[in-house]
């Protein structure tokens, strides 16, 4: 009886006209996912509480999986920032079936990146010092700002998918408020993209401008290095391939058509073309790094390659193999036309932006500086891991979550209603309770 | 408190390290441990989790058996003076340099711990609190009351025994000599050096010996052309040795565990 | 007017809106900024007065001179006395952070006292015949091995046994030194002295492993391992050319025509050439002064042969004594007693010097011998002592330091007591002389006194950096000066003697397949504790080899099937001990690098073969 009362209760929760399990499955699909996160939280909580000795950092490698991966989920997470640019300023408006999803997707993203960031200093106490005490010169400054007020532009732009949620709508006061939001989207849109614009790019600041490292140091325009602009164009080529990937993925879990075939290949072809256009400046970078930049701080560029097992090979993986290659397949329209395609490049793209994260954070730091160091590996410790995918159990569940509750894909309800339905109370409209 | 209408004569602390002097004994860097209370290592520390502000470094000519030769490179804190990498790169400003002495100082009080500035410096001079410092019991007894002992998760180096030019400071003052001059002093690895290979000195006074040393022609330092202006010189006569202030050889690999 | 809650709710805000607008709350945030900083669990440093005390530091027998910053009588730094005639200003690592050890937490700080005192006594009274009461003393020459010599003198059958150190080496008449493999830079001698001396001469060290002294080295012999018999022989065979000296042991000249030159270069592997004008320069550039291993005799053999005796190797001085102590036991070596004659042995290892393999020990040992031992800690002959008694440790006992072997005179140095040790340590002086009854607490001041008496030499009082005649220090003031850190030191005997030089006995060919790598000591004899901060060299940079570890070639470390961080046993014929292993390229193939303390020096001695063996 109680059973029946709260998946009677959990069904109202769910918009009308969307199919979705049962509340059992759907707990049962949670659970793993809870439990991935409670062993993370522990790891995490290991690393707050006896302190970073936990991981497998130190002080040659600084910088470990966390801040590679962090890098990696927030140029992933850039779907959010550059399809709202495309949909409300460029007027996309074929993109409006994935913006709500791209939405979430970033959300999720950033937060985790914070969180992780949180335990990944040695005084999250003090995370407000970056605010108080600015350093106007610190690249990571300008990130500390612009990711946390992103991070505000992203749960505001959050609120109104919340709020159209079919129970919520009921009070007034929200449905108002919602209302009032809508009106701020093209201003949010607005600030988010210049927003992201900097964050993005000033990530690829952090290592443009170490003076230091000249494997990751760039001349560029100004106080930006050039991995600064080859940082936001990438992240916006990988940002769509990220939906596509995710999207896909959605659809063959929930097993619904949930955007159409042509949202997809728009994306691709968007990213391919941002694809293109940043490996053309990657290379021109790279050469010019190669040839000028690096020598004239007494580093010849061979050196860098020389150490197993990063060879040339990873130059080549990263700028042919997952950048040029998956560019030249998502402009393909035949190629485009063939999902097994679009997915495979969609998924090598974004590949080749976690490469080049990798390579910009792992690889500098493994290099020697002076010449009685030693090229160094590193691998994370389980609690560095287990934090992580704490991360990624709580990205799952959101989007679950907000997936089940909210519409992320307006198209959805419009796809689902070409299918014949099979059941005949699915058939009348008022039963099916589409009204 | 020095006038502010008074022009303070500024100077810029330096070294000059004569690696034909160094026997490698590691007097300095006990020495730095003991003056500035850092902690000794933790069960797991390792030579890449351990906290030593000056450490010196085996070198070698590359040769092969017989053919090998090795010498002793003291590395510490360089000091940046061109657009100094670890001030610039520092979120919440924990760094900066004294312009009255040229020395880079550290606050670990402001410290996040975000150890941005440890992959920012070539040198690799800083070292991060991995553990709680620990000492035996007693031992605490034995602190220098000028330093503060830093906490887990903050960013600590190398700055000249600032404590040490602050009291030569107070000192000055207290025997009415003017405080628009330098003052005098010794760091603690200057101080223990058995061999006398590391000379400190205020680089700005020409005459002075370190000055003099670090004009020489066996005066090299460390990663010129990275254009990071240290004020650590080092002196070698054997070329050998002044090649290692070079960037990185090719991996040619061969593993070297020492130092 | 009433005052209703709107007003309530305006002052509230109005009130906020103004503090915002005055640095207090701005100020209450940045001051948590500090309260982050204090975590608890952090010490904080005392305060109190500083103040700078002077001594010497008792860790080794150079007896650098130490300048103490001590803040409210603790000292909290250490550092030398830059114009003190012996030291020079040079403090080693060990001794810059000495003011630790009492807080070492392998320190002893009690033990069976009272126990030990019976089991001795009891055994004293039954030794029968010919068994020996025996005190083994490590660091002979101070006052309280004068103390030993008495109580065995009185004590029936007490015998007093320590190393025998005739010789001092004047490092600053030598214009040559060859070194086969004495580690001159690495905890040799006076570390202030070999360095102010260094640039008089030219110094060429043959040894297998580039040392810290070969890098030093004007000229570095990379000899096989195991050939400085070779090498020293070859050399010899050109020096002697059929010359005969006196004063060279039995067997030498058979040895000497298995080594000619050729045979010197094979083993060796330094061309003949190269040996050939080694052993012109040694011969040409005199002054010249050999150092081998301790007890080397090939080292002595070449000294003896290029005339070093009076010139860079003098008659080992003591500081004088008063008359009645004259009378005391004669200093014996261990191989002198016959096996199984001693009943009760006290070893004295609180001060450091040449240890003595345990096996050597044992076989004189009776059955149902009692051992006592006055160590730090339990790491030194504790392991096979019956009873282990703390003493007192460097910064916490007033004893006097006996000049190191590159003293060409005399010193009479004292280590200041600093620190208040604990209730529970004993003084193995007073421990011993209470056994022969002998009243000798005031024994350092009835030396000074008698060293004012004999109205020779000079003290050197570090306070103000000069040198005074003892005859014109007072005699009240000369012991209160000592005690304060001066340093007496005897007038050089320009009319002196030469010292008979012995060279001991050569070993016989070992070459043993058993024990295939060869022992090389590149890390100096630590004192038996060292600060916890030595970390700094050892684990936290790999700098220097830490004690009771040893160092392997990969090809070596496979065959024994070891890797770095394994926990190994090092083997002698001597004895074995636990060590654990680093595996090291720069290690030449065939050797076995060890760092010294106090269990490897009880297993190695000179020349020493080993193997490592899987724990």
């Amino acid at each position: 009886m109680a059973n029946a009362m709260s998946d009677q209760a959990d069904k109202e929760l769910i918009s009308r006209g969307l199919k979705r399990c049962s509340t059992p499955r759907f707990v049962l699909w949670m659970l793993p996912w809870v439990a991935l996160l409670i062993f993370g939280l522990y790891a995490a909580g290991l690393c707050l509480v006896k302190g970073l000795n936990q991981t497998n950092m130190d002080n040659r490698f600084a910088f470990g999986l966390w801040i590679f991966l962090d890098l990696t989920v927030i140029a992933l997470g850039a779907g959010a920032f550059f399809t709202g640019f495309l949909v409300y300023i460029l007027k996309l408006r074929e993109l409006r079936a994935v913006i709500n999803s791209a939405v979430v997707i970033g959300l999720v993203c950033y937060s985790g990146a914070v969180a992780v960031l949180m335990v990944d200093v040695g005084q999250p106490l003090r995370a407000w010092f970056t605010f108080w005490y600015p350093n106007v010169h610190s690249m990571l400054t300008e990130v500390t700002f612009c990711i946390t007020c992103y991070l505000t532009v992203l749960a505001i732009e959050y609120l109104p998918i919340v709020l159209k949620n079919r129970k919520l709508r009921e009070v007034p006061a929200f449905l108002v408020f919602e209302f009032q939001l809508h009106k701020l989207t093209y201003v949010l849109a607005g600030v988010g993209t210049f927003l992201s614009f900097f964050h993005q790019g000033s990530l690829g600041g952090l290592y443009g401008v170490l003076r230091g490292r000249p494997f990751a140091f760039r001349e560029g325009f100004f106080v930006w290095p050039s991995i600064f602009f080859l940082f936001i164009i990438s992240a916006a080529a990988v940002g769509p391939s990220f939906i596509l990937l995710t999207t896909c993925l959605v659809q063959k879990i929930s097993r619904k058509r949930l955007v159409r075939v042509e949202v997809l290949r728009l994306l691709g072809r968007i990213s391919g073309l941002m694809l293109a256009v940043y490996v053309l400046a990657k290379t021109v970078d790279t050469l010019i790094w190669i040839n000028r930049t690096s020598p004239e701080r007494g580093f010849p560029a061979s050196q860098y390659y020389s150490w197993n097992p990063f060879g040339t090979w990873i130059l080549f993986a990263e700028i042919v193999l997952f950048g040029l290659v998956p560019a030249l397949v998502l402009l393909t329209p035949r190629l485009r036309a063939r999902t097994g395609w679009l997915v495979a490049a969609a998924a090598m793209a974004c590949g080749g932006v976690a490469l080049n994260r990798f390579v910009m954070t792992v690889q500098t730091l493994a290099l020697p500086t002076l010449s009685f160091d030693r090229f160094l590996s590193y691998a994370p410790s389980w609690q560095e891991t287990g934090t992580f995918l704490a991360v990624v159990a709580y990205g799952v569940l959101v989007y679950s979550f907000s997936f089940r509750y909210f519409r992320l894909f307006p198209d959805e309800r419009e796809l689902q209603a070409a299918v014949p339905p099979t059941d005949t109370r699915e058939a009348d409209p008022i039963l099916a309770g589409r009204y | 408190m020095t006038n502010p209408n008074k022009p303070v004569k500024a100077a810029r602390y330096g070294m000059a390290i004569d690696i034909d002097r160094c026997t490698g004994c590691g007097a300095c860097m006990v020495a730095c441990a003991v003056e500035n209370n850092v902690p000794p290592a933790h069960a797991g520390a390792n030579d890449r989790k351990g906290i030593t502000w000056i450490r010196v470094y085996k070198v070698d000519n590359g040769g092969d058996g017989d053919g090998r030769r090795s010498a002793f490179v003291p590395v510490l804190c360089q000091q940046c003076g061109n657009e100094t990498p670890c001030v610039h790169v520092c979120p919440q400003q924990a760094v900066d340099v004294d312009p009255a002495t040229g020395i880079v100082g550290q606050m670990p009080e402001r410290c996040l711990g975000c150890r941005y500035c440890m992959a920012a410096c070539p040198y690799h001079a800083r070292y991060f609190n991995w553990w709680d410092p620990a000492w035996p019991a007693g031992m605490e007894k034995t602190f220098n009351p000028d330093v503060a002992p830093r906490m887990r998760g903050v960013v600590e180096k190398c700055n000249f025994c600032h404590g040490r030019w602050h009291a030569a400071r107070q000192q000055a003052t207290a025997e009415g000599k003017p405080d628009t001059e330098p003052v005098a002093y010794l760091p603690a690895c200057a101080e223990a050096c058995p061999t006398q290979a590391i000379s400190f000195g205020d680089l700005n006074d020409e005459a002075g010996v370190t000055a003099a040393a670090a004009r020489g022609r066996d005066s090299f330092r460390l990663l010129e052309k990275l254009d990071t202006d240290p004020k650590i010189h080092y002196i070698s006569k054997r070329e050998w040795v002044r090649r290692i202030a070079d960037a990185p050889r090719p991996g040619d690999g061969k593993e070297s565990r020492r130092g | 007017m009433t005052t209703t809650r709107r007003n309530l709710f305006k002052l509230t805000g109005g009130a906020a809106v103004g503090a915002m607008l005055t640095p207090a709350p701005w100020r209450l945030i940045t001051d948590s900024a500090l309260w982050s900083e204090n975590w608890p669990g952090i010490p904080r440093p005392r305060r109190g007065e500083v103040t700078f005390q002077f001594g010497n530091c008792s860790l080794c027998p150079a007896g650098c001179a130490v300048r103490a910053r001590c803040v409210a009588n603790q000292p909290v730094s250490l550092a030398g006395v830059a114009a003190h005639p012996l030291s020079h200003g040079a403090l080693c690592a060990f001794g810059i952070a000495g003011h630790h050890l009492p807080y070492h937490p392998g320190r002893l700080k009690s033990g069976p006292a009272a126990e030990a005192n019976q089991a001795v006594r009891a055994a004293l009274g039954q030794l029968r015949g010919a068994e020996r009461c025996a005190v083994l003393d490590l660091r002979p020459g101070r006052t309280a091995s004068w103390t030993y010599r008495r109580a065995m003198a009185a004590i029936r059958n007490g015998v007093y046994l320590a190393p025998a150190a005739p010789i001092a080496i004047n490092l600053a008449a030598a214009k040559t030194v060859f070194s086969l493999g004495a580690p001159l830079f690495d905890g040799w001698g006076t570390p202030g002295n070999v360095i102010a001396a260094r640039d008089h001469f030219r110094l060429i060290q043959a040894e297998p492993v580039e040392s810290r002294t070969a890098i030093m080295a004007d000229l570095w012999l990379p000899i096989r391992p195991g050939s400085e018999e070779a090498l020293a022989l070859g050399i010899a065979n050109l020096l002697l050319k059929e010359k005969k000296i006196a004063g060279l042991p039995a067997g030498f000249a058979d040895r000497l025509r298995e080594f000619p030159p050729t045979m010197a270069a094979m083993h060796s592997g330094i061309g003949e050439q190269q040996i050939a004008a080694l052993a012109r320069e040694l011969q040409d550039n005199g002054p010249v002064l050999v150092l081998g291993e301790n007890g080397s005799p090939y080292a002595a053999a070449l000294n003896l042969i290029l005339g070093a005796p009076g010139r860079t190797l003098v008659l080992r001085r003591e500081a004088p004594v008063p008359d009645d102590w004259k009378k005391a036991a004669p200093v014996a070596d261990l191989a002198s007693v016959p096996d199984g004659s001693i009943r009760v042995l006290l070893i004295d290892e609180s001060a450091t010097g040449e240890a003595l393999p345990w096996s050597a020990i044992q076989s004189k040992l009776a059955e149902k011998a009692v051992v006592v031992t006055f160590a730090w800690s339990k790491e030194g002959y504790g392991r096979q002592a019956a009873f282990t008694l703390p003493t007192a440790v460097y910064p916490e006992s007033l004893d006097d330091i006996p000049p190191a072997v590159d003293s060409p005179a005399a010193a009479f140095r004292l280590s200041a007591a600093w620190v208040a040790p604990p209730d529970g340590v004993v003084n193995p002086a007073d421990f011993v002389a209470g056994l022969a009854g002998l009243a000798a607490k005031d024994a350092l001041q009835e030396r000074a006194a008698a060293i004012r008496k004999s109205g020779r030499g000079s003290l050197f009082v570090p306070s103000s950096a000069t040198s005074t005649p003892a005859r014109d220090v007072k005699p009240d003031d000369f012991w209160k000066m000592l005690q304060a850190g001066a340093t007496w030191i005897d007038d050089l005997d320009a009319n002196a003697p030469a010292p008979k030089l012995d060279v001991p006995a050569l070993p016989a060919g070992t070459a043993s397949s058993a024990f295939p790598l060869v022992v090389v000591v590149t890390e100096p004899d630590t004192p038996a504790l060292v600060s916890p901060l030595l970390s700094k060299v050892y684990q936290e940079s790999n700098l220097r080899l830490a004690p009771e570890s040893v160092a392997l070639h990969p090809s070596d470390a496979r065959a024994c099937g070891l890797e770095t961080g394994s926990r190994a046993r090092l083997e002698t014929d001597c004895g074995s001990v636990a060590v654990n292993v680093t595996v090291d390229s720069d290690v030449p193939p065939g050797v076995v690098q060890v760092a010294g303390g106090p269990g490897i020096r009880k297993i190695c001695g000179a020349s020493s073969r080993a193997r490592v063996v899987r724990s």
